[in-house]
Parts: C-alpha cells; sequence; structure tokens
C-alpha cells in the first residue's frame, strides 16, 4: 500500500494553549482511519488542519507526495463530512449533491448521472427534490456524505458524523459507512470520542490525549495490547491492576506469581496489569487462581456483568453525634456563638493550633439581626497528650462565650497487615442543621471524620471510596449514628452468561495469554 | 391560559382605538362625499375616480414608485457591501462600526434634512468647494438627485442593519462546507452567501421602500414646490385643501398598492423549495 498522507511533527497551539503536540502519522491508501480521544484531545483539529480549514503552527502535511500546507482548503483533493452537516439550507437534496459538480462545471448530464448514482449508493433515491430542512437526521447524514462523495476525492474526512444520532441508527449507520468506504474503496478518516465506534469500523485507529498520539494500531492490536493505562481504560472495559514483573513470561499481582506471555521488561519493573472482562471466567473457589465474593450483578442483554472481590478493602466505623445544640445567645451584646465538642488524635495534639480549633469545633459567632460574623477574640484551652477530655472557651470581644470539650482518644485507626494498608477516622459532632445543608454528604463526612487512608509500604494515599451509613440526611434527628469508611477492595469485572448470587464464595481463572502487561512510564 | 388572555386586553383595546379606529375613519372618508356630518353618509366612489382619471395625479404616483425603487435599489447595492464587509470584521470592531451606522437616526430626522438643504444649495458647500477649483455651480437642490439622495441617506440603515443581522445570523460552517466542495470564495459568496441573506434583503426593501414611497418632507424640503410625490399631495389634502375624503382615498389607494408590494416580497422570501429547483 502507499503512503497517501504524511502528517510531520504537527503542532498547534490556540491563544499559547498547545492542542496539538507534534503529531506524526503516517496514513496509506484505501484505510479506514480513526482518530480516537475524549473531546479535547486534538482529533478535530488535526482533521481541521488535513481539511484546510486551520493551519498548523509548526511541522508539514504531504499528500501524495506534495506539502499542501499552502494549499486552500477549496483546491485539495478531500472532502469533508461535517459535525452538523452543514447541508445548504437553501437548496434541495439534488442540489446540494450536485453543487460540488456545478462549481467544477460538469456538463449537466454527467452531474445528473453522477448525483442519482451517489443518491442510489446513500439509499435515498426518492428524495432528489425533498428539502433538506424537512429531513430525518440520518437522512441528512446520508445527503452529507454523498455530497462528499460525489466528488471522487481520494480521502474522505468525517467529523464526528453520527454524534446527533440515536443509538440504533448509528449502529445501521456504522455499518452502512464501513460498506460505503469498501464500495468506493478511498481512504476515510473518521473522528470519534466512541471506542465501539472506533473498533467496529477502523482498519487503523489512532488513539489520542491532550494532543499526542498514544498508540497506533489496528482494532484487536490495540484492544488485546493497549500501550498504557489510558489506552486501556479508553478502548473497552478492562480490569487493571498494579503489578511486578519479576522476569520473562513471570508476573506477580495480588502476591501471586502468574505466567503470562509478556517479555522485555526489567526484573522487578512495577507494571500495570490488563484483564479483559471477557478472558476471566468464574469457577467454583478451590478451582480458582484467584479467589473472591460475588459483589454485584448487572445484566446487561447478553450477558451478566459480574463484579468479583478479591480483596476487601480495610475500613473503619466511627460514630457521629448529631445535636440540635441551639447556640449561645449574649442579650446584652445582641451575639450569638455556637461551637460543638469534637475528637482529636492523640498525634494531632502537638500540632494543634487555634485555627484547627477553631474549624474542629465548627466555632462561629454572629449578629442574630443582620446574619453578619463577628470575629472570635479569644480562644482559651489547656490540653495534654493523654486521653481524656479538655474543656475550651471561645468568646467574642463583647465577652460571648461558649465552653465545648476537646475530646482526645488514639485508637482512631485500622490497620490491614496483609494488604499494608491504614486507614484513619475519628468521631465527631455534628449537627442536624449542618447535616441537613450538606450538598455533597459524602465528602462532607470524610472531611467531619477527617478520614483519611495510605499505604504503609510507601505512605502513598489510597483513596476512601466507600462511605457508608445508615440515616436519612434530610431527616436525620439527634442521636448517635455510626458512619464506615473503606478503601476500595481489589475488584474484577467478569463477563458471564450465568447469574451469579451476590455474596457466593468463588474462584477466578484466567490463561497466561490473556495477561496483558504495561508499563508504568508509557 | 384564561389569565394570560385578560393580561393582553390593555393592548386589545390600545390597538383598537389607536389602529383599527383610525383605519376603520380612513376607509369611510374614502368612500364618502364631502361634507357629511353623522346624520347623513353619502356613499360614493367619486374620490377614486377623480383620483385614477386625472393625469396629473397618475403621473405623481407614478413619480413616487419610481423614485421609491429606486432609492431601493441604491440602497441594496451600497448597503448590501457595506454590511457583507461589517459582518466579515472582529466582534469588537462590528459593534463600533454598526454604532457608526446607526448614530445619525440619533438625530431627528428633519433636522438631518435640513442640514443635506444646506449643503446641496446652490451657494452650499459642495458648490463653494466646487467655485474654489473653477468649476460649477451645479444646481443640485429641488432635483429628483437631492431627493433621492435624501432618501438613501435617511433610510440606508435599516437595509444595512437587515442584512447585517442576516449574515451574521448564517452558519459560518455552511463556507466551510462550500469550500471543502471546491468553490472559491466568489463562488461561495455567490452560491451560498448570498441566497442565504436574501431574507435580509427582503426585510430591508419592505423597511426601506415604504417610508420612501410615502414620505412627504425629504420631497417638500429638498424637492422644493416644484417635486411633488403621493406623500406631498396627500399632505395637501389633508391640511391645505381641507379635503379629508379625497385624502382618505388617495392613502387607501397607497396602502393597498403597499400591501401588493409586500405580498409580492414575501412570496419570493418564503419559497426556498422552489428556489432551489431553479437552479437544477
Amino acid at each position: 500500500m502507499k503512503k497517501l498522507i504524511q502528517f510531520k511533527n504537527i503542532v498547534k497551539n490556540f491563544d499559547g494553549k498547545l492542542v496539538l503536540k507534534g503529531i506524526n502519522l503516517d496514513i496509506y491508501e484505501n484505510e479506514f482511519v480513526t482518530l480516537l480521544g475524549p473531546s479535547g484531545c486534538g482529533k478535530t483539529t488535526l482533521l481541521r488542519i488535513l481539511g484546510g480549514f486551520l493551519t498548523q503552527n509548526e511541522g508539514q502535511i504531504i499528500f501524495d507526495g506534495e506539502e499542501i500546507s499552502n494549499v486552500p482548503s477549496y483546491k485539495r483533493e478531500i472532502n469533508t463530512v461535517f459535525q452538523k452537516y452543514a447541508l445548504f439550507p437553501h437548496m434541495n437534496v439534488y442540489n446540494n449533491i450536485a453543487f460540488g459538480l456545478k462549481i467544477k462545471k460538469e456538463p449537466k448530464d454527467i452531474i445528473e448521472q453522477k448525483v442519482k448514482r451517489m443518491l442510489k449508493l446513500v439509499n435515498l433515491e426518492e428524495y432528489a427534490d425533498r428539502n433538506v430542512t424537512e429531513m430525518s437526521g440520518g437522512q441528512q447524514q446520508r445527503v452529507a456524505i454523498a455530497r462528499a462523495l460525489v466528488n471522487e476525492p481520494n480521502v474522505l474526512l468525517l467529523d464526528e458524523p453520527l454524534g446527533a444520532l440515536d443509538l440504533k441508527l448509528r449502529k445501521e449507520m456504522q455499518q452502512e459507512l464501513k460498506k460505503i468506504q469498501q464500495e468506493v474503496g478511498i481512504t476515510f478518516i473518521y473522528v470519534t470520542h466512541d471506542q465501539e465506534e472506533a473498533l467496529t469500523m477502523s482498519d487503523k485507529i489512532v488513539v489520542m490525549k491532550d494532543g499526542e498520539i498514544q498508540q497506533i494500531g489496528s482494532p484487536t492490536d490495540i484492544y488485546n495490547e493497549p500501550v498504557n493505562q489510558y489506552v486501556a481504560n479508553f478502548i473497552g472495559e478492562s480490569n487493571i491492576m498494579d503489578g511486578m514483573m519479576l522476569e520473562d513470561y513471570l508476573v506477580m499481582f495480588e502476591d501471586k506469581k502468574f505466567k503470562c506471555v509478556d517479555f522485555g521488561f526489567a526484573p522487578n519493573e512495577k507494571v500495570d496489569v490488563v484483564i479483559r472482562p471477557e478472558d476471566l471466567d468464574i469457577v467454583p473457589r478451590a478451582e480458582g487462581k484467584l479467589k473472591g465474593i460475588i459483589k454485584s450483578v448487572l445484566f446487561k442483554g447478553v450477558h451478566y456483568e459480574t463484579i468479583v472481590e478479591t480483596k476487601v478493602g480495610t475500613s473503619i466505623t466511627v460514630k457521629m453525634m448529631v445535636s440540635d445544640d441551639h447556640p449561645v445567645y449574649n442579650e446584652g451584646a445582641n451575639e450569638k456563638i455556637s461551637a460543638n465538642d469534637f475528637y482529636l488524635d492523640m498525634e494531632d495534639v502537638e500540632e494543634l493550633d487555634e485555627a484547627t480549633i477553631v474549624a474542629r469545633a465548627d466555632a462561629q459567632a454572629w449578629d442574630p439581626e443582620t446574619d453578619e460574623f463577628i470575629s472570635i477574640k479569644e480562644i482559651s484551652y489547656t490540653i495534654q497528650k493523654e486521653n481524656g477530655s479538655y474543656p475550651v472557651t471561645f468568646s467574642t470581644a463583647a465577652g460571648t462565650s461558649v465552653t465545648v470539650n476537646m475530646i482526645v482518644k488514639d485508637e482512631n485507626r485500622v490497620i490491614n497487615k496483609e494488604y499494608q494498608e491504614q486507614i484513619f477516622a475519628v468521631n465527631f459532632f455534628k449537627k442536624a442543621d449542618e447535616i441537613h445543608e450538606s450538598i455533597a454528604l459524602e465528602t462532607d463526612l470524610k472531611t467531619w471524620a477527617n478520614a483519611s487512608a495510605w499505604s504503609l509500604e510507601d505512605d502513598t494515599a489510597v483513596e476512601i471510596t466507600n462511605v457508608k451509613y445508615d440515616f436519612d440526611s434530610e431527616t436525620i434527628t439527634p442521636g448517635v449514628y455510626e458512619v464506615t469508611f473503606a478503601t476500595e477492595g481489589y475488584e474484577y469485572k467478569v463477563d458471564t452468561t450465568d447469574c451469579y448470587e451476590i455474596g457466593d464464595e468463588v474462584g477466578l481463572i484466567f490463561q497466561p495469554e490473556d495477561i496483558h502487561i504495561m508499563s508504568k512510564d508509557s | 391560559m384564561k389569565q394570560y388572555r385578560t393580561m393582553a386586553l390593555p393592548y386589545i383595546v390600545w390597538m383598537a382605538g389607536m389602529i383599527v379606529a383610525p383605519m376603520l375613519l380612513i376607509v369611510l372618508y374614502a368612500f364618502t362625499d364631502k361634507g357629511n356630518d353623522v346624520a347623513t353618509i353619502r356613499f360614493s366612489l367619486e374620490n377614486f375616480a377623480r383620483f385614477f382619471s386625472d393625469q396629473v395625479f397618475m403621473s405623481v404616483l407614478k413619480r413616487s414608485l419610481f423614485i421609491a425603487v429606486i432609492t431601493t435599489a441604491i440602497c441594496i447595492l451600497c448597503g448590501y457591501p457595506i454590511a457583507y464587509v461589517i459582518a466579515n470584521r472582529s466582534e469588537k470592531s462590528k459593534l463600533f462600526w454598526i454604532l457608526l451606522i446607526t448614530l445619525p437616526t440619533w438625530i431627528n430626522m428633519l433636522v438631518r434634512t435640513y442640514a443635506w438643504m444646506g449643503i446641496l444649495q446652490d451657494e452650499g458647500i459642495i458648490n463653494h468647494l466646487l467655485s474654489l477649483v473653477g468649476l460649477g455651480p451645479i444646481t443640485m437642490i429641488h432635483t429628483s438627485f437631492a431627493v433621492v439622495l435624501g432618501m438613501v441617506y435617511n433610510f440606508i440603515p435599516f437595509m444595512i442593519l437587515q442584512i447585517y443581522t442576516s449574515l451574521t445570523k448564517m452558519d459560518k460552517s455552511y463556507l466551510e462546507a462550500a469550500s471543502d466542495l471546491g468553490a472559491n470564495r466568489i463562488q461561495s459568496f455567490l452560491r451560498v452567501t448570498l441566497p442565504l441573506s436574501i431574507p435580509g434583503v427582503i426585510s430591508g426593501i419592505t423597511l426601506v421602500f415604504l417610508p420612501a414611497v410615502s414620505s412627504f418632507f425629504i420631497p417638500k424640503l429638498l424637492g422644493g414646490g416644484q417635486y411633488v410625490l403621493i406623500g406631498n399631495v396627500i399632505e395637501t389634502e389633508f391640511l391645505t385643501s381641507g379635503d379629508w375624503n379625497f385624502g382618505s382615498a388617495i392613502s387607501l389607494v397607497m396602502a393597498i398598492i403597499i400591501l401588493f408590494s409586500m405580498y409580492l416580497t414575501k412570496k419570493a422570501d418564503t419559497d426556498p423549495a422552489a428556489n432551489g429547483k431553479e437552479n437544477a
């Protein structure tokens, strides 16, 4: 096959923001190439540069052996199907399609012949006289394709052409586009953020992120051998675990060693391990390479998406004391002040300062008439590094004051020896009103309980992904409630045809060739 | 729904009193004799017969229509390029130019027309400048040139604004599509921009032609006594001759001509499919 288009180090910035950071890409004749990536990754910009609607700041575009950067769009042998079709509203279907041919001043009978053939190709023979504004999205889409193809371009650019269609129509059009591409035998360059669309239609997929190409390859290559975590996540659902490459063909994750087919990594190199959901099988627990319990089952139409948890996250449960304390009212000064008791960890005592105390006690004073805050001038307390309860008094300049207790306690942490993880959280006091007003309750609960988790191996933070509580924040009344914080366990998504019960103890098996290893640094 | 309808009541009363009633009065006057009172109404078509049979009135009518058509045509020919240039400038500069275009309309039309009298007079600034280089004097005031100039000057902002609006509303992707399909800038303009801006041109025509055909003070001031247009005739009938019946009849004829011309322009506008086929 012949190289048709070569992008050489294309750089583009908009107002100083780099959207393309040096793109190098070769596109061959008769290929169906998909530029895939999330919005803002630069894929549309690259397409528009090729179409001639934008000019790159650096780099060259070679088209059929010639540099075309300075060739205006109307002279390029490239046609585009625009995102919102851009059909001319003042023309009917026939005239929209004939537009390019009329510009080229082709004879009338040739134009008619070609337009008729295009209408047939896109299944719109009956619609020649129809006004384009009266057509459905799918029909407009076909007109746009016909209008571009009738000019017999060497390359057709398609900018998210199916984005505006509903799911069913989109699937139909995907097949139809592929069929049309094979029939006319020209290069299609297709821009989309839909990975499934890319996998279905393309000969070659170019995965982009932040103005850079992540990976170029066939759909199977990209799917089975993603070069990094980003690509693996973007292309299809995946299980990605931290692992270590012990030697060629031997990887360790979840503290177990597994044979694999990858090689060429440094000994003990830290890697990401990818196993696709469809490559995992659920077996009786005793036969499994990994053991776990069924955490959730989701019916997906043709299969069940079953989540198997092989490691339970580290969790800690704390008490939330809900009160409906009324603020202290100083009638003479016309001031109100409020604060609540709070728990402190032994280790926090040394670093304790006034700002922290105010924040933790949620101390505030205000004028009840204007609702304006009044600053707290004085904080008096004594504290020792011992379990116990220590009073703290907050007062304003006018002498309005409130006293609450700081309760120092250790044993605010849970250590998970097996997975070298530690989680920390403290009991806390809250007013019912504050809970009612919370708009992001889980985040607030984490803040109030000072909850955090980290790895004991390297002290890095571990995300707390589960916050469990058993109350309704809208209707909560004073009392004591339990809140549980937990880190994420190891979970595997498995595609199964059988439906398992949640809580079933099962095993997981997979083949060495199903393990895909990705280097951490790429 | 109910309460919304009651909210419209003041407007209905206003429209009935200020628009419908005077219109009906004009119709009534047009179809009756002079010297009616409430008790005795005598219907007659004599006013219309007089208007259509009198050669003088007919030539005034023709002249008025002719002047209005010329004015509208000049407004399109000058206004379109101006609107096009402004519409293709940067956002900031667009605002500035549109401000410049609308600025004169902040000043009373009469005052501006008086200013033109001063400029065009035999001893006005133009003839003065011409005499410095040994030319002129050229008689400009009280000619059809002066009348058309005054009308174009007064009404062209409406044309520019209408075309400008339709050009800026146009989706730029149509131009990209045209360029993509091989059209250079001139072809893109002729085949895409121009046809898509026709609605703007048509509402511009309505806004220029209507005041131009019925204007009376511009021909009075710039055309002098010699240059009579239909607006002046109506004015004279009402204010000088006191023949309200005849004046109403002429007004009615004008209203019908205007309605008919609006109908024609509307028809040309709202038939995009026909427009498309014609190119096939």
